[in-house]
Parts: structure tokens; C-alpha cells; sequence
């Protein structure tokens, strides 16, 4: 064992300190070093003694000693020892305040080390190893630079001192100067080949800062193999192969290290980390405490907090985990050095809705990885939550772009885009499902949903079917939709209540079969039901829809469709129990309110339906605009209905729906049904050109969507038209319409596009389109009357044209029967109160077209001689013509003859034979002269008799003329009296009323002055303007209603659940990425 | 079971064509198709190639229906003027016009033994049989209203009567009217027997099953069509599919398959097996008003033959197999 001998001043002894026997009281070798004034050199050597074995308080205690005002005088020219004495404890105040935690006692023990070293300074201000020591301190202040120029004076002096070397090695290192980091301490090593450890693991840290992993792996294994630093080193570039076995090597090492080594930080953080892969939580918690208790430095410690968050954050305590994240937050300086924390932080923050905090960590993590695509999603998710789409929307195409194989990313973006951009959705959609075929997942089935969706938003209903069976998969619904489950037999009676019937589904349950529908498919499957319906496989989408509500009573939107297919089968009474039992579910469900106020008005309960319609206002607190609508309809509906036409309540209500269809476009700006009924109002009131410009946008903005039919926005166009007198266009509207909506099928259009050609005066037009539109409806006896009346009109005035041949007067003729036959058949079918015509009115017509046919008799007589005439006399100048042609011709050949003859006189008999005809031909063309005279005498008899019948004609045309303008309005009026019989109203004894009313002014107006023709006359367009109006009514809001409303339960649905859908979990996938 | 396009004519007639049926084939010629249109006329067409035979004209206001006897010597064509026109197919000499007033005329039936023609007589609410004999009026069957009417059913237009059919076996009558309701008739007694509920829009069109005489087909402008059991009075089947008013229907000669025509521009196919639309023809662009399977029988003729008529003035023909 070494000893040290104190020289015992003035002798040759000396005394022997064997250094592993060193008295516990450092104040017996003092006295000894004091007595024997033993050189400072020894006094160094025991303190390090005593530090050496730990006895830290000996040590200070001689070398403060040693330090004292005493030595100093007394060894006043000992200048080095007194300066290694004060260096060692520099150094020794040093460690401490590196190693303190508390922050004042850090800094008292910095000034400590501080003093001693300026002490050595004043001794010595060029000694190396002072300036080596103050270097260190600065290094442990984290002073680098200052470090760097105290290391840099030793070096300057001596380029080969090691401690300098290795301390500038260390300012570099830290500065992030691997390189010349590196080239010093190998210069340490090659100066010092016997180095400690540390030069060669500081090559290695280097090397691996460097990326040289391979020689920094040589560096390591060339250290001791018990050295725990070096395993934990070699451990972690194991790990960082990334490869199964080099994880495994690595972690083995790690372990080592820890059984050499257990309070390593380093190392229980790396296998803190790996337990929490295994999902070892336990062991996660013990070995990051451990490690929170063995360390003060900063970034292991955030380390260490990290794994614990992390470890509560995979358990679900996201209260912990955020409060640990927070810590190793604090413990992080620069978030560049460890950003991982702020990412966990965010999550759980964004967990707990802190959506602010969250952004901000987030925010963090992006500054430094702005590629990140986990953050850009996260990010996305918050700017989703806080409104802000657009943001959003930026972020999740940017995370897409920069892994454009993340499914998830792509299913974010097509989520956000579903209400701004269509198709950009349904490609995102697209490119997340073929990248989870393409990687062998399962395609969850909310994203194939909503590809089916947007298909069928988009019109490819094929696609969209596809989409949702995929989603569907196999389950009892399978043979319902490919319909090789038969038809259950049912009586007719009770097929009236089919869409109720489920018996269906026990049926099946009893013979064996399972009836399931997970949750998570009824969506899938209400959209697929949804879509039969819009292919016309009402009844498939029957069965689907009661099938859902098989499992799930509750759903109402199923009940709802049920409805609505019942209904546009006119299955009133069904339709209204289904509602109520949605209405059973949900008392205050707005959509079932509103279709009940629908179907009630379609059953004429005008005030049942309005006290419905004010509940499914009330119900959204006046926030539905369907609701709103469905009341603005409702006053329209009332200000136009009456007959008698109440001006003061008509005004009223009229009012009434204009401000409840502005509440609507106030809150919705853009709603189509709300401008169409502004525009209807404003039509009303005869402000035309705004009418128009509103409907044309309207119908812009309704094409393109296969969700909004709105015929009734043509109708409302074409109606404008008509007003405005432009009759080709209007009648062009009406066609477009009847065919792109209706499949011609609609006889109401059809009786405005006749109303159209009538005034357009195209009578065989509108004579056809009446007999269309009675082949449709042959039930409205009104379009017979209508037609008689077309029939009426034709044939007054054709009579009235100054030039019109005998076809003209004869189908003329022919159309007047026809009209006579209608009447007479409405006439006699009044008995039988098919209809509400009053008898003696059609009487009316009957005589009148009866007066008008007899009148055309002598017009048929007229124009049948004038055309015989002109057939003579065309025929009289034919004969006449031919008559010369042939006595040219016959005078010619006796010339030709009679030379022949001479010529040839051999032949006499034959040529005389063959003069003969000649001369028939003679006597004939004096016959036709005498007929031409007597065609001439008739000629002027009947130039007599028609002078005799303008007399009479004359009158006739007054006559038929006054008749003609008071059927105009008559007829007009007539019209519009009859067209609303198709009014809801309906009210039978009213309009029976209201005819009898009309006609004794109608039937006087045969015989009337033309003085009151006049003065009816202006009033009459206006009122016939207002009606063409009201004949609208009745059809178009009750229909559009059911349009929009029919079809906004599955949208919302649809939305509801891609809305789901985004709140999933952003899940812990962040983790993963962790080194 | 499929169809394939032989041969169309367009403008077959000056305007939409509203009615088809087949003349039976006789001794002396094949089976002709006689089409009835808006344009008041009523043409014979000859198979397959569809060459104008001749037009009948005589009638007002546009042909709502046409008939043909079994024997394929006599013809009947309705139109709006309420006049039902009898005539002899080939002379178009007429032989009796009729009407009742004030009862309208729709779809017209001679019943399969061919002794009655069974008139729809519209909002008189009633089917008018008439002897083929003598042409006189044999009976007028009224409808009765179902049990327990609403008090609210105001007008009387309700039961107005658009379609009939004889059953094949000539003992049952069974109209459809504007309510969608269907009434069933014993024809030898002249008794109404039931209706058969399920429809509430019009029913344009009703076919018997030829092979089974109890089951009734029906189109609807509810764009279904029914299958009834007439005599127990259930509901077989409903088929959906058309997107518009099925205007007409009718069943092939084997009993297997459906054609039916519609608002919606098309005819389908449908197999009765499988309840199922196997085709859809869409080479009308308006209404298809009338199709009619070609009756077997007559000389050569074997192939199954589908004629259609549409508002778009064409008339198609069609191999079906």
C-alpha cells in the first residue's frame, strides 16, 4: 500500500502515513503537516487521499488549511503547490455546483470555485492549470464561449496540454463542432495515449454525432467492457440499426450497464423506454423515478418525465400524462433539443378540448418538424374544431402531399372537403381506400360510406351502390337487396299498411335465421336504402328501411322515408301513421312536424296543418328554415285560395309570407325555396322584372344537384313569361319543364302551356295539349270544358276570316260538333254531379256553339261554291285551252292529211276513216263552250246571292264578334274558375257558388252592349294575370316542400356520421415515430 | 327471357299514339298490330316488318283504346269523343258505333269466348258489356264504393273507371279506376264481388295471367305493378322499378314474363319467376302508352312478338324469346 513520509523537520526521520490508514480526524495530520512544516506538496496529496476515499469533508478541511493567510506567508515562495491547493479546491466547488440542484447553493458553490481559482490567478497568472480549472467552471456554468478562451490561453501556451485538449474538446462538443471536436481529443489521445476513458468515449459521442457510427462503435468497444458509459453508448447505436436483433444486442447491453451501473440515467431511461414498447408499465414507472433520482441534468430528466407521460398516456390517465408531459416540458430549455413532449402535450391537451394550448404545442413541434404529417393532422383536427376549415384544410393537404401513402391523412381531408369541394372529397376518399387495399387493411366501413355517399351526391348511382354493399358486406339484408328473398303474400286489404308490416323479419327469425344489423351498419344501410329509392326500387328500400327499424324502433329518419314513399304513392292515411310513430320517438322531431303539416294540408286541414307547422318552427326555436318555409307556403297558400278574395286578408297574408320567407334568407342567404317564394310574392304584386331576375337565378343555382328538383322554379318562370305576353318562351318553360321533371305526366302544366297557346291563339296547339292532358287526368271534367271552349273560339274565328276555304269551314264545322258533344256530354254528366258545372251555363255554350253552327251552314255553302266555282272556272279555261289545242291539232293533221292525201293517193280510204275523230273533237269543244256559258250565268247568280249574304253575313259578324269578346273573358274567367277546383281548398259548394254567380253575368254576356265589354275588359286582364298566378299555387309549393324536406334527412344523416367520424381519437401513432 | 329490337317506325302516326293491341291472325292473313292515336286515326300495321295496312279514320279528339275480337275479324277503337266504334278489320266497314251516354270510354276488352265487349266507362263508374251479336247493351256494372267511405270523399270522380280485363277463362271481369282501387266482377251474373286494395293513383292498365286465370296484374301511376290472387284477394307481389306512371302492361302468351310501358320512356321485361325487371328498352324519348304481346296462333308464326307505342309517334316491334 503507498505511503507518504512527512520529513520530521531538523532530523533525518521522518514520519510514516501509510494513506490507507489515514485517521478519521483530519486534525491529527494536520497537526503533524503543521508541526513538521511539511511541504505543501504532501498536504495536496493526503487531501486527494481523503477525496479519494470519499472523506470530502477531511479533504476540505486540509486543503482550506492549506490555503489559510498562514501558509501563505509562510510558504510565500512554495508558489505552485499553494497554486494546486487552490486549484483542487476551484475544482472541487466546481463539481459541487454542477451536481447541486438548488439554484442558490449552485451559485454560492460557482463563487466559491470562483474565488479559489482568482486566488491561484494572483499567485500565477500564467499557470495552465488554473486557467484549465476556470475553464471547467465556466463549462459547468454553461459559459461555453467564455470556457473556450480560458482552455484557448493554455493552448496557445502548450498545444499539447491534455487537460486543456480535452476541456476545449468538451466546449466544442457542446457548441456542436463535432470535427474539431474529434481533432482534439484525438490530439489528447496521441500526446496521452494512456487517457482515461473518457477521450475515447468522446471520440465516440463524435464519431456518432458525426454519423460515423461504425468507427464510433469501434471507439466504445475499445473502452473498458465493464465501463457502463460505454455500453450505455454501444447500446444506443445497437438501437439505432433500427433492426430487430441490433434492438435486441442494444437493449442486452443496456442491461449490462444497468447491472454494473444501476443509477446510469441514461441507461433507465433507454429501458424505461423499451418497457414501454413491451407495455411493461410498472417497470416504465420504477426505472423513470430511478432515474429522476440519480439525475440533475436537464434533458434526461425531461427524458424521464416523458416516459412517465407517456406510460399514463397509453393507460388513458390523460390528467397524469399531461401533468408529466408539463414537466419534462419545463425541464426542456430549447424545444428543438427534445420536442416529443410537446407533441404528447398536445395530444392530451387536445384530449381534454384545451384546443388553445394544444394548437400552441403543436404549433411547437411544427417549427422544428414542419414535414411532420402526424402534427399537420393534429393540427388540422384543432383548426376542424375551432371553425376554422380553411386552415385546416391547408394543413391535411399538406400532410397528404408529404406522405401521400397515409391513408388516414387522406380519409381527414376528404372528411373536411365533403361540404366545401365534392370531388376533391371523393378523390381523397378514393386514394385512403386503395391505399388501405393496396396495404392489405380493412377499409373501415365510415369511409366507404361516405365514398357512397358522395357517389351518390354526384349522380353515379352504380358506384354509390357498390360502395355501400362493400361497407354492408354479408348479413341478412344480402337477399333483400338482391332480391332473391320472395314477396311475403299478404291480403290486399292489408297491403294498404305494408310499410308498417315487419312481420316479415319474425317470419324469418322463427325459421332459424338471424336478424342482425350491427350498429355501425345501419348507416350504410339507410343510404343504401336511400339510393334504391332514388332507382325506383321503392320496394326494396321498403324492406331495408323496415328492417333497420326492426332493430332499431328509434330510428326516426327510417319512419320519415317510409313516409315519403307512402306518400308519393298517395298512401295519405300510411303515411300520416308513420309519421306519428316517428313523431312517438320524438315529439318534437322538426322533420316529422313539417311532413305532417304536409300531409294534413294534402288532406285539406288547413288549420291543423298550420298549428303543425308552427310546432316544428316552435320546436327549433324558429331556427329551421323548413319549418319557417312550411308557414310562409301556408300564408301564400291562404292569401290566394279564396274565391271571393278578401283584398284586406289577402294583403295580409301575402305579407305575412313575404316576411317569413326574408327571415329565412336572412338566416340562410342562399336558400332557393325561401328566393323562390320571395320571387312568387313579388309576382303577386305584379313586380315582374324582379320576379324574373330572381327566378333565373334560382334555376341556375337548382341545376346540377340532383337533391334539389325545382319544377317549380320553371313554372314560376314560364308564368312570367306568360304575363309579360311572351308566349313562345313561356310555352317553351313549360316543356322543358313537363319533360325534364314530370315525365309529361303532369296535366296541370298542361293546361297552363294550353292556357299559353289559347292566348298565342294557336288553336290546334292548344286543342291537342287539352286532349293530352285529359288522356292524363281523365277525371277533370274541367279540361273538357276547356277544350270545348278551345273548340268554341277556333271555330268563331275561323268564321271570321274574310278568306277562308271550304276544308277550313268544314273542320271548322267538325270541331263545333265536337264542342256540341262535350258540352252536351258534360251537360249530361252534371246530372249525375260528376263535376260541379252548373248545367245551364254549359246549356249556354251548347246553344251558342249550336247559333255559331248554324250560321257556318250558309259559310260552308258559300265557300263550297266559290271553290266550284274557281274549280270551273279553272276547269273552263282548262277545257277551253285543250278545246284550242285540239283544233290546232285537228287543223293541223287535215293540213298534214290533205297532203298526205296528195302524196299518197293509194290510200284514200284509211285517211278519211282517220279524219273522223277530228271531228268529234269539233263537236265536243262546242259542248264545253255551252257549258261555259251556264257556269258563267251561275257564276253571276251566286255573285247575287253572296251580295245578299254579306248582308246577313254582316250582321252575323257583329254578332259573333260581341260573342267572341265576351267569351274571351268568359271564357277566360270560366278557365280560371275551373282551375281551381284543383285547389287544395277544394271547398265544391263554394266554387258551385261561385259559378252560379258568374253565370248569369255569363250568359247575359251573350246578348251584352259592347259599352260593358270595355269597361270589363281592362279589368279583366289583370285579374286573368293574377289567376294565371294563383293557378300555380296550389302545385308549386306543396311540392317543392316535400323536395327539399324529403331529402334533408339522410343528407344530415350522411353528414352526421362523416362528422363522427371525425372525431375519432387521434390515437398514439405519434409515439411511434419516437426514435 | 329477352327482347331485341326488330323494327321501329317513326311518325307512325301524325301524333303521340296512344293505343296497340293485336289483331288475331285468321284463315286468310297473319296478325296484324292496330295502333290508335291523338291524330284521330286508327292504323293496321302487318308483321314484322310493319308496313302500313291501313288507316281508319271516323273518329274525334284522339283514340284512347283499341280491341280486337279473337276471331281477328273485328275490330273496336275508343276515343274521347265517347263514340266506340266497331268495324271489320279488313274492309274497315263500320258495324255498329256505340255509346251510352253519358258514360265516357276508355280501354275496351272483348272477353276471350268473344261474345261481350266490355266497355271502362269512366266517371259513370261503371263497365258497359255489350253483345257482339247483336250489339246491344247486355248489362252496365256499377261499382259500389268500398265498405265505409269517408263523408269527406266529395266528388264521384273517385271511382272513375279506366281499365278492365277478362280473366282467360272468360268468368271474371276486374276493373281498374282512378283511385287506384281494383274491382273484381263475376261476368256470367253480372255481380260485383270485391276490390282488391293496394294502389292509390290511377291503374291504367290490368292484365290476367293467361296460364293462371286467377292471377291479376296491374300497372299503376304509383310506378308499381301488383300481382293479385283476384279470387283471395291478396297481394302476391309488388315490383318497383319505374320511374314514372306505368301506363300499360301485358302478359306473354307462356305466362313467364312481363312487359310493361312507361311515363319514364321505357318498356321492361320483368320474370315472373324471379319478380325481378330483367331489360329495360329505352328507345322511345316519350310516354310509352301501349304494349301488347302478339297472341300465338296463325300461320309461320312462332317467334313471340312485343309491340310498343309511345308518345314520341313511333311504334317498336320487338323479337321476344
Amino acid at each position: 500500500m503507498a505511503c507518504v513520509y512527512i520529513p520530521v523537520q531538523n532530523s533525518e526521520e521522518e514520519v510514516r502515513v501509510a494513506l490507507d490508514q489515514l485517521p478519521r480526524d483530519a486534525a491529527d495530520i494536520l497537526d503533524i503537516l503543521k508541526a513538521e512544516q511539511a511541504p505543501l506538496d504532501l498536504w495536496l496529496i493526503i487531501a486527494r487521499e481523503y477525496f479519494k476515499q470519499g472523506k470530502v469533508e477531511q479533504f476540505r478541511q486540509i486543503l482550506e488549511e492549506g490555503s489559510g493567510p498562514e501558509i501563505d506567508e509562510y510558504y510565500s515562495d512554495v508558489r505552485y503547490e499553494r497554486i494546486a491547493i487552490l486549484n483542487a479546491l476551484g475544482a472541487y466547488y466546481s463539481y459541487l455546483g454542477k451536481i447541486e440542484t438548488k439554484q442558490r447553493e449552485k451559485e454560492e458553490h460557482f463563487i466559491l470555485a470562483t474565488q479559489y481559482y482568482n486566488k491561484a490567478s494572483r499567485i500565477d497568472m500564467h499557470e495552465p492549470s488554473t486557467w484549465v480549472g476556470k475553464g471547467q467552471l465556466l463549462l459547468a456554468k454553461g459559459d461555453v464561449e467564455q470556457a473556450f478562451a480560458a482552455f484557448k490561453i493554455v493552448l496557445d501556451g502548450d498545444r499539447d496540454n491534455v487537460p486543456a485538449l480535452l476541456g476545449q474538446a468538451c466546449v466544442e462538443f457542446n457548441r456542436g463542432r463535432y470535427s474539431e471536436s474529434l481533432e482534439l481529443y484525438k490530439r489528447a489521445l496521441i500526446v496521452h495515449p494512456r487517457c482515461p476513458a473518457a477521450v475515447r468515449l468522446g471520440i465516440g459521442l463524435c464519431r456518432y454525432k458525426l454519423g460515423q457510427f461504425d468507427k464510433a462503435r469501434q471507439a466504445f468497444a475499445r473502452l473498458d467492457p465493464e465501463n457502463a458509459e460505454a455500453l450505455v453508448a454501444l447500446a444506443i447505436t445497437d438501437l439505432h440499426t433500427n433492426e430487430a436483433a441490433g434492438i435486441r444486442k442494444g437493449m442486452e447491453k443496456m442491461q449490462r450497464a444497468f447491472e454494473i451501473y444501476p443509477y446510469c440515467a441514461m441507461a433507465l431511461n433507454y429501458l424505461a423506454n423499451h418497457f414501454f414498447f413491451t407495455g411493461q408499465h410498472f417497470l416504465v414507472e420504477q426505472l423513470t423515478e430511478t432515474a429522476l433520482a440519480v439525475t440533475n441534468h436537464g434533458p434526461t430528466k425531461a427524458h424521464s418525465y416523458y416516459n412517465l407521460a407517456r406510460s399514463y398516456h397509453s393507460k388513458g390517465d390523460y390528467e397524469k400524462a399531461g401533468l408529466y408531459y408539463m414537466a419534462s416540458v419545463k425541464e426542456i430549455n430549447k424545444p428543438y433539443e427534445f420536442i416529443f413532449p410537446y407533441y404528447g402535450l398536445g395530444q392530451v391537451q387536445l384530449k381534454l378540448g384545451d384546443l388553445r394550448s394544444a394548437q400552441s404545442n403543436f404549433d411547437k413541434v411544427l417549427e422544428i418538424y414542419p414535414d411532420n404529417c402526424e402534427t399537420l393532422k393534429a393540427l388540422g383536427h384543432i383548426y376542424v374544431q375551432l371553425g376554422q376549415t380553411e386552415k385546416a384544410q391547408e394543413f391535411m393537404r399538406k400532410a397528404t402531399k408529404i406522405d401521400p401513402r397515409d391513408s388516414q391523412a387522406f380519409f381527414e381531408l376528404g372528411e373536411l372537403l365533403i361540404s366545401s369541394d365534392m370531388g376533391a372529397a371523393l378523390d381523397a376518399f378514393k386514394t385512403a381506400r386503395s391505399l388501405l387495399k393496396k396495404g392489405g387493411q380493412e377499409v373501415p366501413i365510415e369511409l366507404l360510406n361516405n365514398i357512397g355517399v358522395l357517389h351518390f351526391e354526384r349522380g353515379e348511382f352504380e358506384l354509390a351502390e357498390q360502395s355501400f354493399k362493400e361497407a354492408l358486406g354479408d348479413g341478412v339484408w344480402l337477399p333483400f337487396i338482391e332480391g332473391s328473398e320472395k314477396f311475403q303474400e299478404i291480403d290486399a286489404s292489408a297491403s294498404v299498411l305494408q310499410y308498417k308490416d315487419r312481420q316479415l323479419f319474425h317470419r324469418l327469425e322463427d325459421s332459424g335465421r338471424h336478424v342482425e344489423l350491427p350498429w355501425n351498419k345501419v348507416t350504410p344501410l339507410f343510404n343504401l336504402a336511400r339510393l334504391q329509392e332514388q332507382l325506383h326500387n321503392a320496394e326494396t328500400a321498403s324492406i331495408l328501411y323496415r328492417l333497420i327499424l326492426y332493430k332499431y324502433p328509434d330510428y326516426v329518419d327510417a319512419y320519415l322515408r317510409l313516409a315519403a314513399i307512402a306518400k308519393a304513392r298517395n298512401n295519405v292515411q300510411l303515411s300520416i301513421e308513420l309519421v306519428h310513430d316517428a313523431l312517438k320517438v320524438n315529439d318534437k322531431c322538426p322533420n316529422a312536424l313539417s311532413m305532417l303539416g304536409e300531409l294534413e294540408l294534402k288532406n285539406d286541414d288547413w288549420v291543423k296543418a298550420k298549428e303543425t307547422f308552427r310546432a316544428a318552427s316552435d320546436a327549433t326555436d324558429g331556427k329551421d328554415s323548413y319549418a319557417t318555409l312550411s308557414l310562409g307556403n301556408w300564408n301564400y297558400f291562404a292569401a290566394i285560395r279564396n274565391e271571393k278574395r278578401n283584398p284586406k286578408l289577402e294583403a295580409t297574408h301575402l305579407e305575412k309570407a313575404k316576411e317569413l320567407y326574408t327571415r329565412v334568407l336572412l338566416q340562410h342567404p342562399a336558400n332557393l325555396y325561401a328566393a323562390d317564394g320571395a320571387g312568387v310574392v313579388l309576382a303577386e304584386k305584379g313586380h315582374f322584372d324582379v320576379s324574373k331576375d330572381i327566378f333565373t337565378q334560382v334555376q341556375e343555382a337548382a341545376s346540377g344537384n340532383i337533391f334539389v328538383q325545382m319544377p317549380d322554379v320553371w313554372i314560376n318562370l314560364a308564368h312570367v313569361y306568360f304575363a309579360q305576353g311572351n308566349f313562345s318562351l313561356a310555352v317553351k318553360m313549360y316543356q322543358n319543364c313537363l319533360r325534364k321533371f314530370y315525365y309529361n305526366t303532369d296535366s296541370q302544366i298542361l293546361l297552363y302551356l294550353a292556357r299559353t297557346y289559347y292566348e298565342a291563339e294557336q288553336w290546334q296547339d292548344c286543342k291537342k295539349t287539352l286532349l293530352r292532358a285529359i288522356h292524363l287526368a281523365p277525371s277533370n271534367y274541367t279540361l273538357r270544358f276547356d277544350a270545348g271552349v278551345t273548340l268554341q273560339k277556333f271555330s268563331a274565328s275561323t268564321l271570321q276570316k274574310t278568306k277562308k276555304t271550304a276544308d277550313e269551314v268544314r273542320s271548322t264545322i267538325a270541331e263545333l260538333e265536337n264542342a256540341v258533344r262535350l258540352f252536351s256530354q258534360l251537360s249530361a254528366a252534371s246530372n249525375l254531379h260528376f263535376h260541379g258545372f252548373d248545367e245551364k251555363k254549359i246549356d249556354t255554350h251548347i246553344d251558342y256553339c249550336k247559333n255559331v253552327l248554324a250560321a257556318a251552314k250558309p259559310h260552308l255553302e258559300a265557300a263550297i261554291r266559290e271553290e266550284q266555282q274557281i274549280r270551273q272556272r279553272q276547269e273552263v279555261a282548262r277545257q277551253v285551252a285543250l278545246a284550242e289545242e285540239a283544233s290546232r291539232k285537228a287543223e293541223e293533221q287535215r293540213k298534214f292529211q290533205l297532203e298526205r292525201r296528195k302524196q299518197e293517193d293509194e290510200l284514200k280510204r284509211e285517211q278519211w276513216k282517220s279524219s273522223t275523230p277530228g271531228s268529234k273533237r269539233r263537236e265536243r269543244s262546242e259542248i264545253d263552250d255551252e257549258e261555259g256559258g251556264n257556269s258563267e250565268k251561275k257564276k253571276r247568280k251566286g255573285g247575287k246571292k253572296r251580295k245578299k249574304d254579306k248582308g246577313s253575313k254582316s250582321r252575323y259578324e257583329t254578332e259573333e264578334a260581341e260573342a267572341d269578346m265576351m267569351d274571351d273573358q268568359e271564357d277566360l274567367e270560366d278557365e280560371d274558375a275551373n282551375i281551381n277546383y284543383r285547389e287544395p281548398t277544394g271547398q265544391n259548394d263554394q266554387d258551385d257558388a261561385e259559378e252560379n254567380a258568374h253565370d248569369p253575368l255569363a250568359a247575359a254576356g251573350l246578348e251584352d252592349s259592347d259599352a260593358e265589354d270595355d269597361m270589363a275588359a281592362p279589368s279583366s286582364t289583370t285579374g286573368r294575370r293574377r289567376r294565371a298566378w294563383s293557378e300555380s299555387d296550389d302545385d308549386e309549393p306543396l311540392e317543392r316542400q316535400p323536395l327539399s324536406r324529403e331529402n334533408s334527412p339522410e343528407l344530415r344523416d350522411s353528414d352526421e356520421e362523416v362528422k363522427d367520424e371525425g372525431h375519432r381519437p387521434n390515437g398514439l401513432d405519434a409515439a411511434e415515430d419516437e426514435d | 327471357m329477352k327482347l331485341a329490337g326488330l323494327k321501329s317506325v317513326e311518325n307512325s302516326h301524325d301524333e303521340s299514339v296512344w293505343a296497340a293491341t293485336w289483331v288475331p291472325a285468321t284463315e286468310t292473313r297473319p296478325a296484324l298490330l292496330m295502333t290508335g292515336s291523338l291524330d284521330e286515326t286508327v292504323k293496321l300495321w302487318g308483321s314484322d316488318e310493319l308496313v302500313l295496312e291501313r288507316t281508319n279514320t271516323g273518329h274525334s279528339l284522339g283514340v284512347a283504346s283499341v280491341a280486337a275480337h279473337p276471331s281477328g275479324l273485328i275490330g273496336a277503337s275508343a276515343s274521347l269523343d265517347s263514340f266506340v266504334r266497331v268495324f271489320d278489320v279488313d274492309t274497315n266497314a263500320t258495324i255498329a258505333t256505340l255509346e251510352s251516354p253519358p258514360s265516357e270510354v276508355w280501354q275496351l276488352r272483348f272477353n276471350p269466348e268473344g261474345s261481350t265487349l266490355a266497355v271502362a266507362g269512366g266517371g259513370s263508374a261503371s263497365i258497359t258489356l255489350w253483345d257482339t251479336a247483336t250489339w246491344g247493351l247486355v248489362a252496365t256494372l256499377p261499382i259500389p264504393r268500398p265498405e265505409g267511405p269517408k263523408p269527406s270523399d266529395k266528388s264521384g270522380s273517385k271511382k272513375f273507371v279506366l281499365s278492365v280485363a277478362w280473366s282467360p277463362d272468360g268468368r271474371r271481369l276486374a276493373c281498374g279506376s282512378m283511385d287506384g282501387t281494383i274491382s273484381v266482377f263475376d261476368a256470367a251474373r253480372a255481380k260485383f264481388l270485391h276490390h282488391l286494395e293496394g294502389h292509390f293513383m290511377p291503374v291504367r292498365s290490368l292484365v290476367y295471367s293467361p296460364i293462371e286465370p286467377r292471377l291479376l296484374f296491374s300497372a299503376s301511376d304509383d310506378a308499381h305493378v301488383h300481382m293479385y290472387d283476384s279470387e283471395k284477394k291478396s297481394l302476391v307481389g309488388a315490383m318497383s322499378g319505374h320511374a314514372s306512371w306505368v301506363l300499360s302492361l301485358d302478359v306473354s302468351p307462356d305466362g313467364q314474363a312481363l312487359a310493361t310501358g312507361s311515363s319514364d320512356r321505357t318498356v321492361r321485361l320483368w320474370d315472373l319467376n324471379m319478380r325481378a325487371a330483367v331489360q329495360t328498352m329505352s328507345n322511345h324519348t316519350d310516354q310509352v302508352w301501349g304494349v301488347a304481346f302478339r297472341p300465338p296462333g296463325g300461320t309461320g308464326v312462332r317467334s313471340g312478338r312485343l309491340a310498343s307505342v309511345s308518345d314520341d309517334k313511333s311504334i317498336s316491334l320487338y323479337d321476344y324469346s
